[in-house]
């Protein structure tokens, strides 16, 4: 990138970054009815009051992704082709999600329709060749159409996985290790000052799904050691290969717990649910990410950051607009908005 | 010529039976391209088109998976045009969801013997380099009594995770070989109760176990034709199973070919339906015809639509104008022009066309800067016998090339001889001023010619303003033409004189009142701004006149180039001056010859098209049938 596009990119993350929401900006948004948030937030199917509540729910997500992907386009727009494919490889993890969507509806034979609707409209470079895949008649026809473009290593794991075992579990871990793996490819590809604060992006992200897969697999799904590890993806950085083979060993939450290494051992010492500990993990990642956005020097790290941080904020917004939909209660939604902590009374062993 | 060909907007109202008639109606005459607003009457909310289009889309992708293992033709001819009813194509997409059921087990049986000749191959070759062991393979075959023994490949990608794993469950892994995706492994581990644990891993990791022959030990030679019988009776069962295939598919092939006559027949409905909108049994169908086409489409509706039907026309509105599209020049000798011209733009409605005086200024700007009858008729001959590859761009290169022919006559130069041919005119190297001079008359004509094109445009369309304080407008050319003027008389009569000078304060200020009044900024700013373009204007306008300096500098260049050409030849022997001439004009033919071809794109481009040519119309694509031999 020369020094012209990297100025270029510093100053769109500065500009954007102005949009990400503060906690107070966040607590006046929970007092907000939906006339106002879709005013504040340009959301009119909010108010088309002739749809029904899913549908409306439904157009905002849609059009909240469509503002992801709008920024996320406009940022790619002056990097170079290895900070680009970074990036998109990120923000492949929608079209898995229209994979998903696409096999579950295989899978179900639902109506084409109903499986249209839970597909996200993204942009070409990001997109899964939807159309060919939606005319697939079942789930191997359409894991075959897949295998012939640039997914093809997902898609031939998948499709493997798919035939000896027939199930949408190993079907759609196999699907997320592969995209996660192929994410920390992409990443470990630079040899520049991109590398370190990429990997310490990433590795946070890796880090935090890694410790809620391990956690999920070993103690509510109850895989042995061996196949929780074959399903997770080594860390760049605090959970890395060695430390994941003496972690998924553990026999128990607690145990796990302890073991983490420094920050996560303070971070989680007290957690007693996989609940607990998606939230202190999620908060932890976003600390990371907004360090990363106004410490590194690395544009592509600062975008792929604010990117994160937008996804977040997006993703707040969206459960504050289903509370407001679905007439959930103040403290409900305050919980979504992590506003208030739970009171859930649940056994790390029960939650899942 | 010059003027777009004038377009209508129609509007068709009918009932719905009638759709698919209408619509292979529509595509016959193959002058109706759909409008996609939705109708202004909001009664006419449904679309009648929408599950006639599903089922369409259906059927069509199930016949092209068939396609793809049974022979049947893109385009078939299509002996009778007739109407597809919802009713049959259903029927018929039916039909094609049972083939492709049956078809597409044929396919997966196809794969799967694909994949049995890969593990084969993955066998010869663990095979191979077991050979070479010095141990007892027997010992790998099963597991023992203490020790568990598996053999065989995984996707490398899986490899490192899939070590972690089985250590896990106390097993080692041996890479002992790596061919393209697959990683060759052996496992080893105690025999006991972490079996199932693995079993589960390997099976995730996509493991697939090598069995070990008998004999390997003993025999080698043998097992290798074991495994080569194999692929062979893999390649039999291949041959047996596209013999069953095509077989089965025997009785039913006219079906199919049948079938893509039903579907391209059916076509022309399904592109309409975003353009189609009902209330109750009245369907509403809204489209962009050429007014020359109006009387024609009319009559064929009359002729083919057995129940009542509305057709409206009018002219197309100002606002609608970005719209409306723009018919495609048809003349043979200006389409590949009309392709350059394509690169940068397609003409809005109401727009210049500038294919002709695109193409006349192309030719005239490539032969006087590339003017050799030799190398003008090498192109020529070029473009002829290359014809069949570069489609309709022959044409181009044909005539490009005897323009370079005509200017050669005029220069009398021929493959870089200046004095072989005697010069209709003169050589540019006579009098290179003059060259300059008629360089420089011909920019100022070009800029006039492109504003006043600007100017027509804008008039054109009611945007008077525009026309005449806009970029390259009224103000703009009375500018211009003052500082012409002004510069002809300092040139020859050592003054700029005083009219003129006031004609260019003139305009300068018009044009700066205009600016600082379309200004929504602080006083400081609006200073800063009209002072810059201001003076963008007066530079802009000189150095695009000094632009076309580069016509007469590449007629210059080319016979400089051809004297530096035979300076070197007359240094060499015979053989050595004939080899330098002829590699010097290929040199001269290929580089001078794309250089001067990128000068002229760029004088057309950017002197003349960004000055009066927006570029931002859409082409005509009208209805139609996707085969040409179709009887009406």
């Amino acid at each position: 990138m020369s020094s012209a596009d990297r100025a270029y990119l510093n100053t769109r993350v500065a500009m954007m970054a102005t949009q990400l929401l503060d906690p107070n900006t966040i607590g006046r948004l929970s007092q907000m009815q939906l006339p106002e948030l879709a005013e504040r937030f340009n959301l009119a199917p909010l108010l088309d009051e002739q749809q029904s509540p899913r549908s409306r729910s439904r157009a905002i997500e849609q059009s909240l992704i469509r503002v992801l992907f709008g920024e996320l386009q406009i940022l790619v727009r002056p990097m170079n082709a290895a900070e680009r494919a970074v990036v998109l490889a990120w923000g492949r993890k929608y079209a898995l999600f229209n994979l998903k969507s696409l096999i579950r509806g295989k899978l179900h034979d639902l109506d084409q329709k109903e499986i249209r609707d839970d597909l996200f409209d993204l942009p070409p470079n990001i997109r899964l060749p939807d159309q060919e895949l939606f005319r697939a008649e079942n789930v191997l026809e359409l894991l075959r159409q897949l295998e012939a473009g640039p997914h093809s290593l997902i898609a031939r794991q998948a499709r493997e996985i798919y035939e000896q075992r027939r199930e949408p579990f190993a079907l759609e871990a196999a699907i997320d290790q592969r995209y996660y793996a192929g994410l920390v490819r992409q990443v470990m590809q630079f040899h520049d000052d991109n590398l370190q604060p990429l990997q310490h992006l990433v590795g946070a992200e890796l880090d935090r799904i890694d410790l809620l897969w391990l956690l999920r697999f070993r103690f509510s799904y109850q895989l042995s050691p061996s196949e929780t590890f074959f399903q997770l993806v080594p860390s760049p950085r605090l959970l890395h290969r060695d430390r994941l083979l003496a972690l998924v060993n553990l026999e128990s939450f607690q145990r796990v717990i302890e073991s983490l290494p420094p920050p996560l051992d303070t971070l989680l010492a007290d957690c007693n649910t996989v609940i607990d500990v998606q939230r202190r993990m999620g908060r932890h990642m976003a600390r990371e990410a907004h360090r990363v956005l106004r410490q590194s020097p690395s544009g592509v790290a600062r975008a792929l950051a604010y990117l994160m941080l937008r996804e977040m904020d997006l993703f707040l917004l969206f459960a504050l607009v289903q509370g407001r939909l679905l007439n959930l209660s103040s403290e409900v939604v305050e919980i979504a908005l992590e506003i208030t902590e739970p009171t859930c009374p649940w056994s790390g062993a029960k939650a899942a | 010529m010059l003027r777009p060909c004038p377009m209508k907007h129609v509007r068709l109202l009918v009932l719905t039976e009638d759709l698919p008639q209408a619509s292979l109606a529509l595509a016959q005459t193959e002058s109706f391209h759909p409008d996609t607003r939705p109708p202004t009457e909001s009664q006419l909310a449904g679309l009648p088109g929408r599950d006639y289009r599903d089922t369409y889309n259906q059927a069509r992708s199930r016949l092209d998976k068939i396609a793809k293992l049974i022979e049947v033709p893109q385009t078939p001819e299509i002996p009778e045009v007739r109407v597809v009813e919802f009713a049959e194509l259903r029927q018929l997409n039916d039909w094609l969801g049972q083939v492709w059921e049956k078809t597409s087990r044929y396919e997966e049986d196809l794969r799967r013997l694909d994949d049995q000749d890969r593990f084969v191959r993955e066998q010869e070759a663990a095979l191979a380099n077991f050979q070479h062991l010095n141990i007892d393979l027997g010992m790998l075959r099963s597991k023992t009594r203490f020790l568990d023994f598996y053999v065989g490949i995984v996707p490398r990608e899986n490899l490192r995770q899939l070590e972690g794993a089985v250590a896990l469950a106390d097993h080692l892994l041996h890479l002992y070989m790596q061919r393209g995706e697959n990683a060759h492994v052996v496992i080893v581990g105690p025999t006991g109760t972490k079996e199932a644990q693995l079993s589960a891993v390997l099976n995730a990791a996509g493991f697939q176990p090598i069995p070990i022959p008998e004999s390997l030990d003993q025999k080698p030679e043998q097992i290798r034709d074991e495994l080569e019988a194999q692929r062979k009776d893999i390649r039999a069962q291949r041959e047996t199973a596209l013999q069953r295939l095509s077989d089965w598919s025997q009785g039913f092939r006219g079906r199919l070919v049948e079938a893509r006559r039903t579907l391209i027949l059916a076509e022309p409905l399904v592109t309409l339906d975003p353009s189609l909108h009902s209330a109750g049994h009245l369907a509403y169908l809204a489209g962009w015809v050429p007014a020359r086409d109006m009387d024609g489409l009319t009559a064929r509706l009359g002729e083919t639509l057995a129940l009542p039907f509305e057709i409206q026309s009018r002219d197309p509105r100002p606002d609608e104008r970005k719209l409306v599209p723009t018919v495609p020049t048809r003349t043979r000798l200006l389409q590949p022009f009309a392709l350059l011209v394509k690169q940068y733009g397609i003409p809005e409605y109401g727009e210049v066309d500038p294919t002709p005086l695109f193409a006349v200024t192309f030719l005239l700007m490539f032969g006087s800067m590339f003017g050799d009858v030799g190398q003008g008729a090498v192109i020529a001959a070029l473009a002829w016998y290359f014809r069949a590859k570069l489609g309709r761009f022959w044409l181009f290169g044909l005539m490009a090339g005897l323009s370079s022919v005509a200017f050669g006559f005029l220069y009398g130069s021929i493959f870089g001889y200046e004095h072989v041919l005697p010069a209709l005119w003169m050589s540019p190297i006579n009098d290179p001023i003059l060259m300059l001079k008629i360089a420089l008359g011909y920019g100022v004509v070009f800029l006039v010619v492109a504003c006043l094109l600007a100017i027509y445009n804008r008039a054109v369309i009611g945007n008077w303003w525009g026309a005449l304080f806009g970029h390259h407008g009224v103000v703009n050319l009375v500018f211009y033409l003052s500082l012409v003027w002004g510069g002809l008389k300092l040139g020859t009569q050592g003054t700029f004189g005083n009219a003129p000078a006031a004609l260019v304060v003139a305009a300068l200020a018009a044009l700066a009142w205009y600016n600082w009044r379309h200004l929504d900024a602080p006083v400081g700013e609006k200073v800063l701004v009209v002072f810059i373009e201001t003076l963008e204007t007066i530079i802009g306008y000189v150095s695009n006149t000094l632009s076309f300096l580069r016509v007469a500098a590449f007629s210059l260049n080319h016979v400089a180039l051809s004297i530096a050409v035979f300076t070197l030849a007359n240094m060499m022997g015979a053989f050595g001056h004939v080899l330098t001439v002829i590699l010097g004009n290929i040199f001269v033919l290929v580089l001078e010859g794309g250089i001067v071809m990128i000068q002229v794109m760029r004088l057309q481009y950017y002197e003349g098209f960004s000055r009066y040519f927006s570029g931002e119309g859409h082409e005509f694509a009208p209805l139609k049938l996707r085969r040409g031999s179709a009887s009406p």
